[in-house]
């Protein structure tokens, strides 16, 4: 579904990913966990162009949509189709990023509506729908600022799902929540996961990472150190990087 | 002293209808008038400075620095006085709107250039990733918020330019301070005419401010920040 060859993305002088190949595959779970700052979100926003790469390719669906090796890998396709074959990744940020000034019912059908000029009755129907699943009927009217981070997040959720995206990309959804809350956005996660779909999730949970992905990669001064189920790389990992920060993660021994 | 009070009582009571009429019939429609189209200016103005489009930037620019740089009162000296040369001839309340418009578009596009500014990144990047347009996320996302920090200082400049709008006098309006000068001229009470032309600006700017304080409670209510 999406493969990317050989990407490295610098920040000025700052070489933030370096030579990155990843494929993530149709109805796969990829989380990707690392220390602070190893490049875990600027891998993650290279996936949906919200960050342009340096070097390297980036293939969505077999298709070519930004090149940037010296050997020729094809033709880009044009910039506009790519816009829309990058909006077909959802995204959910860390801190939300709903609109304020919209309720919830109206961030959810904003996008379908003006995006996919659905008519107004046909994307609330969607909306209302997403809104069941992720439990929020009840707060549609509500503005964002009336809800809990947890229920924010599950609205940015179900925002983020509005368009029928093919892969959904989390970014530490749980990192901004007390931690009561963060149960409630994980099951929504694995509703997901349930259902099939193809996402890839950066993350400080441990347990959870453990429980949803199909794959973990640990990442580290923007460099993939390993990937590999789970059980590789939680019970035996080759790599003494990932057990000294699995130690450090641990909650209190 | 008492025929004297009695006096100036009789000016101040006889002048106080067609100073309000002078105020209603051109102050304050050229005040909403010129902010009206004002703002409409500096929203594309704004649009300009912030657009990928290098020469509508710089045009943009330019014109907020003619307009910044120089005095109104000459701007409207040029206008109504200077265009004729060229065989350029507008009525006086006409070159005070587009005197007072131009003035408006210039300093309230930074306004609103700061207003889209200040909008978090996060919501520019939620929009991107649903697949709205720089156009649509501006039109449905960041405008809507943008306008919400832009309403306390668009009011305080729209009661600036009540005030502003008596130098349109200069230019032979016949506006609220315009009427306080010709009664001036014929009855010699200065001090008092004056003040009562200044209490005359003072009741609609009171009005003015009470509707900015509603209109900025409503705009408020949602926003986290
Ligand atoms: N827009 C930017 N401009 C400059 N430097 C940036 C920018 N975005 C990220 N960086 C730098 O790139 C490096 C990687 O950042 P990134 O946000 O990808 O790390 P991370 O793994 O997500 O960290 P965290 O766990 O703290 O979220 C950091 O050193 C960061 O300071
Ligand atoms: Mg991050």
């Amino acid at each position: 579904m999406i493969e990317i060859k050989n990407v490295s993305k610098s920040f000025g002088t700052l070489e933030v990913l370096k030579n990155i190949n990843l494929t993530i595959n149709k109805g796969e779970v990829v989380c990707i966990i690392g220390p602070s700052g190893s490049g875990k979100s600027t891998l993650l926003r290279v996936f949906n162009n919200l960050e342009r790469i340096t070097s390297g390719a980036l293939y969505i669906d077999g298709k070519l949509l930004d090149s940037r090796l010296e050997e020729s890998e094809g033709i880009p396709v044009p910039p506009n189709e790519a816009f829309e074959i990058y909006s077909q990744l959802g995204m959910v940020f860390q801190r939300f990023n709903l609109f304020p000034h919209m309720r919830v019912i109206e961030n959810v059908m904003l996008a379908p509506h003006v995006v996919d000029k659905k008519k107004k009755e046909e994307s609330k129907a969607v909306a209302l729908d997403l809104l069941g699943k992720v439990g929020l009927l009840d707060k549609a009217k509500a503005y964002p600022v009336q809800l809990s981070g947890g229920q924010q997040q599950r609205v940015a959720i179900a925002r983020a799902l509005a368009r029928n995206p093919k892969i959904m990309l989390f970014d530490e959804p749980t990192s901004a929540l007390d931690p009561e809350l963060v149960g409630e956005v994980l099951e929504v996660i694995k509703l997901l996961a349930n259902e099939g779909m193809t996402m890839v999730i950066v993350t400080h949970e441990m347990t959870f990472a453990r429980e949803v992905a199909d794959r973990v990669v640990f990442i580290d001064e923007g460099s993939i150190i390993e990937v590999g189920t789970p059980k590789e790389i939680f019970e035996n990992p080759r790599h003494k990087r990932i057990k000294t920060f699995l130690n450090r993660m641990k909650p209190s021994g | 002293m008492s025929d004297s009070m009695i006096r100036i009582g009789g000016i101040l009571l006889s002048s106080f209808i067609p100073l309000l009429k002078a105020g209603i019939m051109y102050t304050v429609p050229l005040a909403i008038i010129s902010f009206t189209l004002g703002l409409m200016l500096a929203f594309l103005t704004a649009l300009a400075r912030i657009s990928s489009n290098k020469l509508l930037r710089s045009v943009a620019r330019f014109y907020v620095w003619i307009i910044r740089g120089t005095p109104l009162l000459v701007q409207l000296f040029i206008i109504f006085y200077g265009l004729p040369g060229i065989g350029v001839t507008l009525n006086a309340f006409i070159s005070a709107v587009i005197g007072f418009t131009l003035n408006v578009g210039a300093y309230n596009s930074e306004t609103i250039r700061a207003a889209i500014q200040s909008i978090d990144k996060g919501q520019w990047e939620a929009s991107k990733s649903l697949g709205l347009s720089r156009g649509l996320t501006l039109r449905y996302v960041i405008i809507p918020q943008a306008l919400t920090v832009a309403v306390p200082p668009l009011s305080n400049a729209f009661i600036g330019l009540v005030k502003d709008t008596s130098l349109a006098a200069a230019i032979t309006v016949t506006e609220l301070f315009q009427v306080a000068q010709q009664i001036t001229a014929r009855t010699y009470e200065p001090l008092w005419l004056y003040t009562e032309a200044a209490i005359i600006y003072l009741f609609f700017c009171s009005i003015l401010t009470y509707f900015q304080a509603l209109l900025e409670n409503k705009t408020k209510k949602h926003l986290i920040t």
